[in-house]
């Protein structure tokens, strides 16, 4: 494990933004020989650290053969793809089998899951819940894709330095910014997550945070509304769960107030929040509908002009039209939408810059890889194709993730003056985005509701 | 130069302005301009359809015969090989292999039969049969004008379409898929060769567009034009017609579909899993497992570690098929490579194989496929172990084609018990891929799907009309 005298490379990956003296400007504009020379070295020292530690790692290793790293290239063999987050079987859901999965889970980190309470879990929502109370571990689970959930192990101190950098960046070392939350406030999805970080790290507090709905969106009930709807795609039935069943009042109650929520929210929003500066953070689809439901009742330029309204994870297959942003900005009242490019499996909101480029916060390895052979393409000029990063960020699991996203990253500084890599907008999907089979958390509104419809309407 | 594929508009050579499409694979080529060839593919010719009906059926079946004949050593199947590479699912000399099946389709003993499962009676006359009402029913098939989205992982299916287009004396517009826009333009420039002005050569159109182009399709797709749309396959194929159907246009669908494969047992037995090994690994990779008749996940009774043994004897097997009927992969599939590397970390899989593109059978430790066991492809095989045989068929369904099993006195027990869950075929293990042309595929009888059933009705002399239109007449009034 790591040496007691932190190096500056550890620094840099543990906690980029003390590295760089509270000064996030600073992050983005270091030498790019500067930048790849922490990256290589803070890449060096997790494959050290977790070598030996981390059972999944190490069958990748055995895998690969790739036994040293030698430069930032080296790692690319040893990217997980998502599937490495659901590889378990999807029927140990279905049997409730957490003490099973907890063992799985202990493949793809180094915290140590023995004081949890696993076995007596009877839902996912129980599971991950003494995970939290019982561990560091803040596992962030994704909506449902081909009927399994997958399951990432982040942890609180993880992403607690990612979101203090979000918080620099927002806050500026000022006072803490009202979040809005245009969704139901908790759950333990990717995004859900963020509005535990964004309160603690944005606005200072609970009290600060103003959600839609102070309810917890259920993963048990999330997975079930994926589940329903690959059925359908499918043309079959799904079994509902007997324990959701039975806790068919409760979700009803929830569905009811969700669906009824976003027009008095819209409301309270202008009776306490109007001419304030707030940050506001959500899907695009999300962003959309909270702009909809203001304008519906006459409210527009609501927040102040230099409020953070950031949209990200695209459409998440819902239909936009083509105006989306200017409703969203004439609702909100702000000047600019800061777009941000962020995916669960990284501890990351990587913000746009005026240029309209997307830049990789300095912590984030980008690699671009030729989509038919998995080859790298030159870490120089402006190279298109899978998109694949190393998160330095995670220390109790292994960084390398190999997105599913096509995309154009530009290796030389940018127009803005920033240093870092950037993302192209006009981030694909590569596979077929009309995929049936594919459902994702976009949906993730509506497919809860077709689950609760599911629930309610009995067996 | 993009490699040009003309059109062929009822027997004639369309060979230009060509138009460029990208491949499947990196590889692109340029067609004759849908834009032009299209409008011409929707009208009838009740000429053509009188000539067609009027011929005798002998003469089609020798037509067939000559045709299949010419497929030996023929230039433009060459040239279709030579061709394929990069265009084609599989490598050119698993194109060849299976071109090399092609004659086969065509020879009488195999034409015979296709007439055989319409019925000769009914493509050459009118057989009559007296109803208990009294009447006299006579039928006959009639062929039908009918547009064809053939897939293109397989050769055999542009010549099987040919066939029974051919035998119910129908005409065909065929549009080919940009896996294989080349076999079936090679079949009909070699009817043109033979036969130019034929009837059956007039009665056969091919051209590639780009499928879902709703432009071309809604003008062509409609009952003044076509009264079948037969679709194959995937499920962007068949819903793009989907939305082009009304009344008088029938869809008939070889949908996209999944096999798999049961072994009881007996299959662990020393003196059977040598054979077991080695039909497995034909069902699983022969032609590649591009097809929806190649088995994919393997439902077994037996532990992990037996699994895990003929795991590894499949993949020995494997590698060790002809390479006439099976080859490596020939590019990686990087998806399904990081899905094995995923399974490996995973810690509830073995899998035996996949370094590179060579094949690899996963045995999952809990009775569960995989959750991507529908991209299982290039030799890729899941060995789920299960309890009892009948513990498989919760995970099969009205998707999954073909089921190969072993052995044969469970094949019996299961053909009683899994087409109540859908599934269409079992086969001896072994033999999955090979579908017969003449049977029933995915659960019709597709030569008679291709035909009008017409009937000619009559009263025997001296007969009352109103006692077959009202029955009770006769005993009301005597």
């Amino acid at each position: 494990m790591s040496s007691q005298t932190a190096t500056t490379e550890e620094l840099f990956a543990d906690d980029p933004l003390a590295w760089a003296g509270g000064d996030y400007r600073a992050l983005h504009r270091l030498g790019q020989t500067e930048l790849a020379d922490l990256q290589l070295a803070a890449l060096r020292r997790r494959f050290a650290d977790l070598r030996g530690g981390l059972a999944v790692l190490d069958a990748m290793v055995a895998d690969t053969g790739v036994e040293a790293i030698e430069t930032l290239g080296d790692a690319i063999p040893l990217l997980f793809s998502p599937e490495v987050y659901k590889s378990y079987p999807a029927s140990l859901l279905r049997r409730k089998r957490f003490d099973v999965l907890t063992g799985w889970l202990s493949r793809l980190t180094t915290v140590d899951l023995s004081g949890a309470r696993a076995s007596a879990a009877t839902s996912i929502d129980d599971w991950l819940a003494d995970l939290d109370a019982s561990t560091d571990l803040r596992v962030q689970h994704s909506s449902v894709t081909s009927g399994t959930m997958s399951f990432v192990p982040h942890t609180h101190s993880e992403v607690d330095a990612m979101f203090s950098v979000v918080g620099a960046r927002v806050r500026g070392g000022g006072d803490p910014v009202p979040v809005v939350w245009p969704m139901i406030r908790g759950g333990r999805s990717g995004i859900m997550r963020c509005a535990d970080a964004l309160a603690e790290h944005v606005a200072g507090g609970e009290d600060n945070v103003h959600a839609m709905h102070p309810g917890r969106m259920s993963a048990d009930v999330m997975l079930l509304a994926g589940q329903i709807a690959a059925a359908r795609a499918r043309g079959e039935d799904v079994d509902a769960d007997p324990g959701l069943l039975a806790r068919r009042e409760e979700f009803e109650v929830l569905r009811r107030e969700s669906e009824a929520a976003m027009p008095g929210f819209v409301e309270r929003l202008a009776d306490t929040l109007r001419g304030r500066r707030v940050y506001l953070m959500n899907t695009w689809n999300t962003l959309h509908q909270v702009a909809t439901a203001g304008l519906d009742r006459g409210l527009d330029g609501l927040f102040a002009a230099d409020s953070l309204i950031e949209p990200g994870g695209g459409t998440k297959g819902a239909h936009m039209p083509d105006d989306w942003q200017d409703r969203v900005l004439r609702f909100t009242g702000a000047d600019r939408l800061q777009h941000i490019y962020a995916m669960t499996e990284t501890t990351a909101l990587h913000p746009m810059c005026g240029e309209g480029r997307y830049h990789l916060e300095p912590w984030t390895v980008a690699f671009v890889l030729d989509p038919a052979t998995d080859e790298p393409l030159p870490r120089t000029g402006t190279q298109t194709g899978r998109g694949a990063f190393f998160d330095l960020l995670a220390r109790t699991h292994w960084g390398g993730f190999r997105s599913e996203d096509r995309i154009t990253v530009a290796y030389e500084p940018c127009a803005c003056g920033r240093s870092t890599p950037q993302v192209h907008d006009g981030i694909r999907r590569l596979k077929d985005v009309g995929d049936v089979d594919k459902i994702n958390c976009a949906a993730t509104d509506s497919a809860h509701r077709a689950a609760l419809d599911h629930l309610s309407g009995g067996s | 130069m993009a490699l040009a594929v003309p059109a062929v508009v009822r027997g004639e050579l369309v060979e230009g302005p060509l138009v460029e499409f990208g491949g499947r694979g990196e590889t692109g080529f340029a067609v004759a301009d849908p834009a032009a060839v299209v409008p011409r593919l929707g009208r009838r010719n009740l000429a053509l359809s009188r000539e067609l009906a009027a011929l005798d059926l002998d003469e089609v079946l020798d037509y067939l015969a000559e045709l299949g004949a010419r497929l030996v050593d023929n230039e433009y199947l060459d040239e279709a090989v030579e061709r394929s590479a990069g265009l084609a699912d599989t490598p050119p000399g698993l194109v060849r292999s299976n071109h090399r099946l092609l004659p086969g389709l065509f020879a009488r003993e195999a034409t015979e039969e296709v007439v055989a499962a319409i019925g000769r009676d009914v493509l050459t006359g009118w057989p009559e049969r007296r109803m208990a009402d009294g009447r006299v029913g006579a039928v006959h098939a009639f062929g039908v004008r009918s547009a064809h989205v053939i897939a293109g992982n397989s050769p055999l299916i542009a010549a099987m379409t040919l066939v029974r287009t051919a035998v119910t004396r129908g005409e065909a517009v065929v549009k080919t898929p940009s896996n294989d826009p080349l076999t079936m333009v090679a079949l009909v420039r070699t009817m043109i060769d033979m036969a130019p002005g034929h009837p059956l050569t007039r009665a056969v159109s091919v051209a590639y567009w780009k499928g879902g182009d709703e432009a071309l399709e809604r003008r062509l797709y409609h009952p003044a034009a076509f009264d079948k749309i037969v679709a194959w396959g995937g499920m962007a194929s068949v819903k793009h017609v989907v939305r082009y159907l009304e009344p008088g246009l029938e869809l008939v669908t070889f949908d996209p579909k999944r096999s798999a494969t049961i072994l009881g047992p007996e299959a662990f037995e020393p003196a059977a899993l040598d054979d077991v090994a080695r039909r497995l690994a034909l069902d699983v990779g022969a032609f590649n497992q591009v097809g929806c008749v190649n088995a994919r996940v393997v439902y077994a009774v037996c532990d992990t570690g037996a699994a895990e043994d003929l795991a590894r004897r499949v993949y020995a097997e494997l590698r060790e098929l002809p390479p006439t009927v099976s080859t490596a992969a020939g590019r990686i599939d990087t998806e399904l490579r990081a899905c094995l590397r995923a399974l490996r970390a995973g810690g509830f899989h073995t899998v035996v194989g996949g370094e590179a593109d060579e094949g690899a059978v996963i045995v999952s430790h809990l009775d569960e496929p995989v959750g991507f066991a529908g991209s299982l492809a290039g030799r890729v095989a899941n060995i789920v172990p299960v309890e009892t045989a009948e513990d498989a068929a919760r995970h099969l369904d009205a998707a999954t084609q073909t089921v190969g099993v072993y052995p044969a006195a469970l094949r019996h027990r299961l053909r009683e018990v899994l087409p109540l869950v859908g599934v269409q075929r079992t086969v001896e293990l072994g033999c999955a891929v090979s579908v017969h042309p003449a049977l029933p595929q995915d659960g019709f009888e597709p030569a008679r799907r291709l035909v009008r059933w017409v009937t000619d009705e009559h009263l025997p002399a001296g007969s009352d009309p109103l006692d077959i239109v009202f029955p009770p007449h006769r005993e009301e009034d005597p």
